[in-house]
């Protein structure tokens, strides 16, 4: 793949820019090479916004997809909540009449989408990577890290348009980590969510629904949790009460390759990893 | 595709959105329900919801339980019968948010992305972050901003 456009979302840029620094500092190591998305904006993320306009979602989306077509460049994402959003609008658009009647919108722009876009997790493209080659590259393995895994819903459900990993038990998160050397101790067959959706909105179930994922993944021995999506990032980071440090998954790939703390921001976590 | 007869509880153009998705395939089994994140703390109570749209037992300008949906795909995902719950209890969302019923916390998220097209706020912070990082500004050009707004205002989104 000759570069990708990395669209970073909006918090990411806006709150995490650390995230994004350790994303494309493991991208750059990686020799995956990528532009920016100016273009770019929120993808009406899949949980609020969509819940308030439908209709909305597909058209923006839509435009973003045109833009990447026209560029003949696939789009990484680094956050599940734009990757669901953009692969179920593509799958929504590959239907001849919902493409048709979204161009009539797009047409008030100047725009048009003819189905050929690509939407990529970074997520996946580590994983294209493969393990001979990530492993020779990790100069300081992370052995002393016991992960409870936590993929995140939008990496996995519906499987059958995101084609990420399997609904049940799914590896590839698994895969990437281990190949940092670190331990992983927990690994939900049915991937958990982390509650953040109703952050805000219901505190109460959302702060349940973390606290189960948290006393799981410490019946389980872990000393950390690791996940590719920076809501759940946050959810972890900022609303477990005496809880486990986290790390998103760039992260831990540029400690392994030797990236200092300071390099990638982890002292903007508010749960520290010792 | 077969329509599924509703009740005048769900006015037409919901019914028409529902007729096009795949819930008169529901039996009602509740396979949906044990592996939601919410039923277990009181929040959704996914199958019953079901029964509610498909019968239009439902008043969306006052129904808060929908918005106790966390979006996490598992029902559907469950759903050997292919109802997609989580995607009708988005239609069922947006129907209700026409009509004034929906959470605060949306409501300002919307507004933000209306007026900056990004759902988080860009601060002090940020910019600090961005250049102690060495990232680019983070900018949503007026071009950007302008096509923006054309695509929306004939849109729901538009209308709230
Ligand atoms: S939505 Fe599917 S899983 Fe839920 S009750 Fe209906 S048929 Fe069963
Ligand atoms: S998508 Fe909503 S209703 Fe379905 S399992 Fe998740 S929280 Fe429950």
């Amino acid at each position: 793949m000759d570069g990708y456009l990395l669209y970073s979302g909006c918090l990411i840029p806006s709150r995490l820019p650390f995230l994004e620094a350790s994303s494309r500092f493991v991208l750059d190591r990686l020799g995956v090479t990528y532009e920016p998305f100016p273009e770019g904006t929120c993808c009406v993320e899949p949980i609020g916004l969509r819940s308030l306009g439908y209709d909305a979602w597909l058209l923006v989306v839509a435009r973003m997809l045109s833009i990447a077509e026209s560029r003949g460049k696939d789009v990484l994402m680094l956050c599940n909540g734009c990757f669901l959003s953009f692969k179920e609008a593509a799958h929504a658009l590959e239907d001849e009449r919902v493409r048709h009647r979204v161009n009539q919108g797009l047409a008030e722009i100047g725009r048009e989408y003819h189905g050929g876009a690509r939407v990529r997790h970074l997520m996946e493209v580590l994983q294209e990577v493969g393990s001979s080659r990530m492993e020779s590259m990790v100069t300081a393995p992370q052995d002393r890290l016991r992960l409870a895994l936590h993929p995140g819903c939008h990496v996995i459900r519906p499987a059958k348009v995101l084609r990420v990993d399997a609904h049940y038990s799914p590896r590839v998160l698994a895969d990437i980590a281990s190949r940092t050397g670190a331990q992983v101790v927990s690994n939900d067959a049915w991937p958990r969510c982390c509650g953040g959706g109703l952050a805000g909105v219901d505190d109460r179930i959302s702060s349940a629904i973390l606290q189960d994922n948290v006393d799981s993944f410490k019946a389980a021995g872990a000393n950390c949790i690791l996940t590719p999506c920076p809501f759940c990032f946050v959810q972890f980071d900022l609303r477990q009460k005496q809880g486990l440090p986290v790390l998103y998954l760039s992260e831990l790939v540029a400690l392994a390759f030797g990236a200092s703390p300071e390099l990638i921001g982890l002292k903007y976590h508010r749960t520290k990893l010792e | 595709m077969r329509k599924v007869a509703l009740r005048p509880g769900l006015e037409d153009e919901l019914k028409d959105a529902l007729s096009q998705l795949e819930l008169w395939r529901c039996h009602q089994c509740g396979q949906c329900t044990p592996v939601c994140p919410s039923a277990r703390h009181g929040g959704i109570r996914t199958r019953e919801v079901m029964e509610r749209a498909s019968t239009g037992a439902m008043d969306l300008s006052m129904d808060q339980e929908i918005w106790k949906c966390v979006m996490c795909n598992s029902c559907s995902e469950r759903c050997q019968l292919g109802v997609d719950p989580a995607h009708v209890i988005t239609l069922l969302r947006n129907a209700a948010a026409q009509r004034g019923n929906r959470p605060e916390h949306f409501a300002e998220e919307l507004k933000l992305f209306a007026s900056s097209g990004m759902s988080f706020p860009r601060t002090g912070l940020t910019r600090k972050m961005r250049k102690e990082f060495s990232l680019p500004e983070l900018d949503v050009s007026e071009g950007t901003m302008e096509e923006l707004r054309r695509l929306i205002s004939s849109t729901r989104l538009g209308r709230l």
